[in-house]
């Protein structure tokens, strides 16, 4: 049988779903389900809507203590540890900078980004585990979770896929972050390419991916031109500047943590134009 | 927002001349609770609709989620994961046994099994927020209505969940229109339009059925109960114009896996002095998604959830406000923008793009039900309201059904009758 195949918009930009299996009817009612968790994930992590959850984060932890849901607090805790393992090259905090430096619609400064910089470093976001709260340490501190978001939407969609007895299917988010369960009847795993950003046309590499997430972040992805220089969007917390690499391709065991570690491989100012990491298939065990 | 950012908000508002008028429709947009203890509330039902109001209750403060609750084993899993402090239950029974300081009850069952956990909770004593229509049945319908009612007068919250009358932009919209924005009413046009398939996976042949309940005729009003219901009570509360007839039609257009109910239908409601609301819906197709038009004389409403638009007749009156109002083209027309200070606010990046809700209209639905029990006033939607969307999206249904036009007997619509 032909696998299941749905496309949809959501985060900005386009999600996939392809779904193996016998029973049409099943695997059409599981995508659903999967599709109304991307859905879920987008209203509460986005930076964008005045609704999001994210957004009352945003508005009053740097008042208080803010009570946020299991799911957002899991993926805090996420984004801080990857901050700490990747020496602070993975910051949701640089939102203040994104919008300095012109990514969020009014022009972008320099002299704005460094204005930007005493609300940026993710050691002042506060978690309390025991009440589930959220409080921000630093002044006119934001988050943007634009660097883990997509693939936290398809960990939720893969979970929903799983309960739901689907067994193979392969997921992506804006065709840079996939998730792959099993692999289609007769193969080893999905095939995903990965193309050279400065040549569409030509395949940088191909990979067999099975139970297991990719993640590329590509400076071109989306650009802002600042003094005549055409600027990335994945901001270099370290010198609050948008970041130089060109590519960067992480293999994970979950898509949040490939498209966090993606985000702090080409954020981190890397001496190569191309970074390629693959994590253990365990998660790494925290730094104390 | 909370106490403190709002007062950020409005001292920045406050430097210009929009300022004073921005405080009303902030205060709809961003509503607050009254400060105190928060309201303790369990979620009866996990499902798709759960899994919203849970999203949406994260972000209310002054309300609790203290327990959830679902029959089905991973409904109730994966409701768990996303209210992990919650209380977990199989049934309303034990959950009304093990909670003792709940509050507050928000139904969003399956339709079919509103009226006997609502009428369950009321019988604790709790407040009760039920997902809308009240019932797949007009009997079921009637008594949950009764109950709700006589709920009310003993001193506590009825809410149904027709999300129109705490829809911030409709009630704008309601203001214009009651003002006289598109004169004497022409014709009504409801629409929802969603591509699904309406069913669930389940390990068992068992669970299947339990969740598959859209699909099941005996439990379930097809889209006229679960969808029409909602632009006819919009009708309703705008226009005060109740059917008189109903007709409908409906057919199998995408999903032929051997149920019986239609995945695609046309309803034609009879209103007074020869007017007619029509009604398309599908699951089918999802193009213009949810949403009514109210036509007049001098102008036409469309009301989209988050979005509603005045468009104006070449004759009609000028008002005034609207001369400065936001603007959006569609096609050959110009929609203006029905929120007060749209403009103003889209501008300081209070709105969501194309000035719309910052909220879906299920967190006003949800707030309003918990400002009724916390400040001890009347609902939105109560028993009075929800009952006649509720039986003429039945009736609707029993039309399609029959492939037959039905009068609708004004004694089914009121609690007295």
């Amino acid at each position: 049988m032909e696998p299941l195949r749905i496309d949809f918009p959501a985060m900005r930009t386009e999600f996939g779903f392809v779904l193996a299996g016998e029973d049409p009817r099943r695997l059409r009612a599981a995508a659903e389900e999967a599709r109304a968790e991307v859905e879920a994930a987008e209203r509460e992590l986005s930076a964008f809507s005045l609704g999001s959850l994210l957004n009352k984060v945003n508005r009053e932890a740097g008042a208080g203590p803010v009570r946020v849901p299991a799911p957002l607090f899991e993926l805090l805790a996420l984004c801080r540890r990857v901050h700490e393992e990747s020496g602070g090259a993975f910051d949701p905090s640089v939102a203040p900078l994104l919008g300095a430096w012109g990514f969020r619609g009014a022009a972008g400064s320099a002299a704005a980004a460094a204005a930007a910089r005493p609300a940026v470093g993710l050691d002042g976001l506060a978690l309390d585990p025991a009440a589930g709260t959220v409080r921000f340490r630093r002044p006119g501190m934001q988050l943007d979770l634009g660097g883990i978001g997509k693939g936290d939407a398809l960990d939720r969609a893969a979970a929903a896929l799983v309960e739901a007895g689907v067994g193979a299917f392969l997921l992506h988010g804006g065709h840079s972050t996939f998730l792959a369960r099993g692999a289609p009847p007769g193969q080893r795993g999905w095939r995903v390419g990965v193309r050279d950003p400065a040549d569409p046309g030509r395949l940088l590499a191909g990979v067999e991916l099975r139970d297991r997430a990719l993640s590329v972040s590509d400076r071109r992805g989306r650009t802002a031109v600042v003094a005549g220089e055409e600027r990335g969007h994945i901001i270099d917390p370290v010198r609050g500047a948008p970041a130089a690499g060109e590519l960067a391709v992480v293999a994970a065991p979950s898509a949040a943590e490939a498209d966090a570690w993606s985000t702090a491989l080409l954020a981190g100012a890397s001496p190569h134009p191309v970074s390629w990491l693959a994590l253990p298939a365990a998660p790494p065990v925290p730094s104390p | 927002m909370n106490d403190l950012a709002r007062r950020d908000f409005l001292r920045g508002a406050a430097g210009g001349l929009a300022g004073l008028a921005l405080v009303p429709e902030l205060d709809r947009l961003f509503p607050v609770l009254p400060p105190g203890a928060p309201l303790r509330t369990a979620l009866v039902g996990c499902g798709k609709r759960g899994k919203e109001i849970l999203a949406e209750l994260a972000k209310i403060d002054g309300v609790e989620l203290a327990a959830i609750c679902d029959r089905d084993p991973g409904k109730l899993k994966s409701g768990g994961r996303r209210a992990k402090e919650a209380a977990r239950y199989a049934s309303v029974e034990e959950l009304l046994a093990g909670e003792s300081e709940l509050q507050a009850v928000l139904v969003a069952t399956s339709t079919d099994q509103h009226r006997p956990v609502a009428e369950a909770a009321l019988a604790a004593g709790k407040h009760v927020w039920c997902e809308a229509p009240l019932a797949n049945t007009i009997e079921d319908a009637r008594a949950l209505a009764a109950a709700g009612a006589a709920a009310a007068a003993a001193g506590r919250v009825f809410a149904a969940g027709f999300t129109a009358r705490t829809n911030p932009v409709y009630g704008r919209a309601r203001s214009v229109y009651k003002a006289g924005g598109v004169r004497s009413l022409v014709a009504a046009r409801g629409a929802w339009f969603h591509k699904e398939s309406w069913r669930a996976v389940a390990p068992t042949d068992e669970r299947q059925r339990l969740l598959d309940w859209r699909v099941d005729p005996a439990r379930c009003a097809g889209l006229p109960g679960e969808c029409a219901s909602h632009a006819i009570d919009a009708l309703l509360w705008f226009t005060k114009e109740t059917p008189t007839r109903v007709a409908g039609h409906g057919a199998i257009l995408l999903h032929d896996d051997g149920r019986e109910v239609a995945d695609t239908v046309w309803l034609d409601l009879a209103l007074a002095k020869g007017r007619r609301m029509s009604f398309e819906g599908s699951i089918a197709n999802s193009f213009e998604g949810d949403n009514l038009v109210l036509r007049g004389t001098h102008g036409t409403i469309k009301l989209a959830q988050t979005h509603a638009w005045l468009f104006k007749e070449a004759d009609a009156v000028t008002m005034g406000w609207e001369v400065y109002a936001h603007r959006q083209p569609f096609h050959r027309d110009e929609g203006i923008v029905l929120l007060a200070n749209a403009t103003q606010l889209a501008d300081q990046g209070k709105l969501e793009e194309g000035a719309g809700l910052p909220n879906p209209p299920l967190y006003y639905s949800l707030h309003d039900f918990a400002a009724a029990v916390l400040e001890g006033t009347a609902p939105a939607c109560g028993a009075a309201e929800a009952l006649p969307p509720t039986v003429l999206g039945i009736l609707a249904d029993q039309a399609v059904r029959r492939g037959e036009e039905l009068a609708v007997e004004p004694a089914l619509l009121g609690l007295e009758g």
